[in-house]
């Protein structure tokens, strides 16, 4: 047993009713380089908060199963002990602090220190030795091969420059035994991506275990000696080095049962309802970088992406949630985004992804909430008492909402049931049924599907074939479900990056898919 | 790009310049004059600001519950005399309790302020306003039916509450006779001075060990540093302690130079001054360093002893005076702010 870092055995995590992690089981060798590759939401992240002992996981309620941490069987509460342990982090978005130098960050909580007063060096209250930190810092960039003046503040260096401070900081800590790096070569090109595998390949000789996590396929076959494939939590393959192959990790790792189910494709003429310019959306967390599309009157596209990659962006950059730049079209006029309440007389309307905070009142009735828009946004549901005021008509709502609620299935003990009561499937339904009501001409729908259970799940994407066909309701679907993309999109975007990576007919072959994923081109593969 | 913003830092220093200048020439009164009022309020306030940069340091803002710190001291003030201990053997003593106490109520808000984060401000502001009616229970009420008043000076005529006015002289006296000089006719005590060059140096030396670096890691971003492996709530914690142990300290010093203690009113308003001079030396409540402090306090105050007597002397009304004091000490936090506020929408840019 000793010859294992890492162990993880049965590891299951549980976000409310939702499984990330279902009987995870790892074994990482001293010195290995072990891949993690996975989908978004498969649970690599919620993996490596784990290992790290993030504050996250215990603020979620914990998790069930063992983490064998050097033959010990350890449970870190916070990251400070995981960090005690010998467990370093490099993170997707860079824990650096933007208003310190270079040097600073490196040696954060590793200070060099002075004993003025005689006190043990390394004490809290020493003063710090700038210049021997700089020195320190230096080495270690040296010894990754990058190039930068130490004492540039973090906020003024390049993206990928960021990353190799963050990977200085790590490397110069003395005892690491094991480095997770969460997705760390997103952000650098071809050349600075080989320094970093350059640098694992030399920490794995020295004995540190590294756990890599990409999405980039080549790097993960270049490098890795060991490959999980991760897809909904669960541990769908295990390759060692000889078995890699770039095709069978893609789909391995994008699943591959196509639905039986399909839409109908029906034969429109082209015209384009909304057309994307050079769209570009400043969205936190995601990035949407120059897009050219053209929406047509009375389809079903599908916008799918890795987590981050641009998919959300597109509909929020629309409602004008985000800052945006280049054009957007509405027919052949021009539109202004920031003007939400205008975009919305137009006809085009949002079901956001975070229901719970964006899309619901989630202290009001399911009846008010299938009315909401309706009733103030279009003035439905008023007549005019004594000729004059407009008031609600009550009788009419009663009608309609039961009406609905039967018709989406929607289970509420009555139309007067708070909204928050719901399960995530069920209040996903009550958004639905309030963006019939006002009968948008174009509607963004932000993963439907996500946090619902199965049952839910057909409706709602029935019903959202349904609003197209008979109300000829143009609809974009953002999701990360590529299945159920592929049974109601008359055609998918795939974003890799932020940037378009291609529009795949429903139908396109799931290598294809894999690949426009990954960005990757064709012909690595093929 | 650094220099601009430089630049734009010194907008609110800038303008309490210009705008002492000019109450300057519009008081008549003369150079000499205005550096011993100066210096003696320097004295007396500069402690009690080197409190509020922890705090600002670490991403709290600016921690209004200083104000509890002072009362802690006043607290001790009475105390002790009302157990007739004078003289030097009592200002030590009341040195003594008011720091220990303020390190653990500091503590106590500290974990009371990690359970609002982001609310920092405000939830200090009305800790604040509480500890004060506790107090004044306390004194009003609490001295001479459950405390024993063992020193009959202290309490009203009726036997039931602490008077008004406490006088200090005792301890005064013991800190006017140590080294003391003279700037105009104003008294200076080496001893206090030495114990502000002290406060200064100990908050600058902090800020360049570990423990500071963690600070600044701290306010720069919560979650940044906490995933780098520092302790967040600890180092709040440690913050808020220094914060309220450095306010008693304050309030000490500002005490021992005046020699009377007005009870009820004394610390009102002292955090909010103390925040004023913190900002108008070119702090924001972002960043602050001891730079801003010791600039701060020489500027609010030269305009603090200028204002009134220019706008007697501008207006022809002596009652003027008093709120034009009040009006600049609201008016630069309210202008610092605002100047802070867009800074840092251009610095997001």
């Amino acid at each position: 047993m000793g010859e294992y870092v890492l162990e993880v055995r049965n590891l299951e995590k549980y976000y409310g009713q939702n499984k990330v992690l279902d009987k995870v089981n790892l074994s990482i060798k001293k010195g290995q380089i072990y891949g993690l590759i996975g989908a978004n939401g498969s649970g690599k992240s919620t993996l490596m908060n784990i290992l790290f002992g993030n504050s996250v996981i215990s603020g979620t309620g914990g998790y069930s199963g063992d983490v064998i941490f050097e033959g010990e069987r350890t449970r870190f509460r916070s990251t400070t002990e995981a960090i005690g342990r010998g467990i370093g982090m490099i993170y997707q978005e860079f824990m650096l602090i933007p208003e310190m130098t270079v040097a600073e960050n490196i040696k954060l909580t590793r200070e060099n220190t002075k004993s003025i007063f005689g006190k043990a060096s390394g004490s809290m209250l020493s003063f710090v030795d700038k210049r021997k930190d700089n020195e320190d810092a230096a080495r270690v960039l040296e010894q990754l091969g990058f190039q930068i003046d130490n004492s540039y503040l973090v906020k003024n260096i390049s993206v990928n420059a960021k990353q190799f401070v963050e990977i200085a900081r790590e490397v110069n800590k003395e005892d690491l035994k094991l480095l997770l790096l969460d997705e760390p070569t997103a952000v650098l090109g071809d050349e600075d991506a080989g320094k970093l595998i350059k640098v694992l390949k030399e920490l794995a000789k020295k004995g540190t275990s590294v756990l890599f996590c990409s999405h980039r396929l080549h790097e993960i076959c270049q490098v890795c000696d060991h490959v999980t494939v991760l897809r909904d939590g669960q541990v769908i393959s295990d390759y060692t080095k000889d078995e890699l192959d770039m095709h069978t990790l893609a789909r391995d790792m994008i699943g591959y049962d196509v639905a039986a189910v399909k839409k109908e494709h029906l034969n429109r003429e082209k015209k384009e309802i909304l057309k994307f310019q050079d769209f570009s959306v400043y969205m936190p967390g995601e990035y949407l970088d120059g897009l050219n599309l053209d929406v047509y009157q009375g389809e079903i596209l599908g916008l799918t992406s890795l987590s981050g990659h641009g998919k959300l962006a597109v509909g929020y950059g629309v409602m004008g949630q985000f800052p945006v730049r280049g054009e957007l079209l509405h027919g052949s006029a021009a539109m202004e985004v920031k003007n939400v309440r205008r975009t919305i007389e137009q006809g085009i309307f949002l079901l956001p992804d975070d229901r719970k905070n964006m899309g619901l009142l989630l202290e009001h009735s399911v009846r008010d909430n299938i009315i909401f828009s309706g009733f103030y946004g279009r003035n439905l549901f008023q007549k005019k008492m004594g000729g004059i005021f407009p008031v609600k008509d009550k009788k009419e709502i009663e009608r309609y909402v039961e009406e609905q609620i039967e018709k989406l299935e929607i289970k509420c003990e009555s139309a007067d049931q708070k909204v928050k009561e719901l399960s995530g499937g069920n209040q996903q339904k009550v958004c639905i049924a309030r963006a019939v009501l006002v009968a948008p001409k174009v509607l963004f729908v932000m993963e439907p599907t996500r946090g619902v259970d199965i049952g839910a799940k057909e409706k709602i994407l029935d019903m959202l074939v349904q609003i197209n066909r008979e109300q000829g309701t143009t609809i974009v679907v953002a999701s990360s479900e590529l299945e159920e993309l592929k049974r109601i999109s008359d055609r998918i975007a795939v974003f890799c990056e932020g940037k378009l990576s291609q529009i795949l007919p429903p139908d396109a072959s799931d290598e294809e898919f894999a690949f426009a994923f990954t960005g990757e081109e064709e012909e690595d593969g093929q | 790009m650094m220099k601009k913003v430089r630049k734009d830092e010194l907008i609110v220093p800038v303008t309490f310049i210009v705008f002492s200048i000019l109450c300057f020439f519009l008081s008549g009164i003369s150079f000499l004059f205005l550096a011993e009022q100066v210096a003696l309020r320097f004295i007396r306030n500069i402690i009690l600001v080197l409190a509020l940069i922890f705090p600002i340091m670490a991403g709290m803002g600016l921690n209004f519950a200083v104000v509890i710190g002072t009362m802690i001291t006043q607290a001790c003030f009475i105390i002790v005399l009302n157990f007739n201990i004078m003289g030097g053997r009592g200002a030590a003593l009341v040195l003594l309790i008011s720091l220990a106490a303020a390190a653990g109520v500091g503590y106590v808000i500290g974990r009371l302020l990690n359970k609002v984060r982001g609310r920092e401000m405000v939830t200090s502001i009305v800790v604040g306003f509480l500890a004060n009616y506790i107090y004044q229970l306390i004194f009003v009420a609490g001295f001479g039916t459950v405390i024993h008043v063992f020193n009959k000076k202290l309490v009203l005529s009726t036997g039931i509450g602490v008077k008004n006015m406490v006088d200090l002289k005792t301890f005064k006296e013991v800190f006017d006779n140590l080294g003391v000089f003279r700037i105009g006719k104003a008294k200076i005590s080496m001893l206090l001075l030495v114990m502000i060059i002290v406060c200064g140096f100990f908050v600058f030396y902090l800020m360049h060990t570990p423990l500071g670096q963690r600070i600044k890691a701290v306010g720069m971003s919560e979650e940044k540093a906490a995933n780098i492996g520092i302790d967040t709530d600890r180092v709040r914690i440690i913050v808020i302690v220094l914060s309220t142990v450095f306010a008693a300290l304050g309030q000490f010093v500002y005490l021992q130079n005046i020699g009377s203690l007005n009870v009820y009113t004394e610390h009102l308003d002292t955090e909010k001054f103390a925040c004023a001079a913190l900002l108008a030396g070119g702090a924001s409540i972002r960043k602050a360093g001891v730079k801003n402090a010791f600039i701060g306090v020489v500027l609010l105050h030269t305009l603090f002893v200028l204002s009134p007597l220019a706008g007697r002397n501008a207006f022809a009304n002596a009652s003027l005076g008093e709120y034009f004091r009040s009006f600049v000490a609201y008016g630069i936090i309210a202008f610092a702010l605002v100047v802070n506020l867009r800074l840092e929408q251009k610095g997001e840019k």
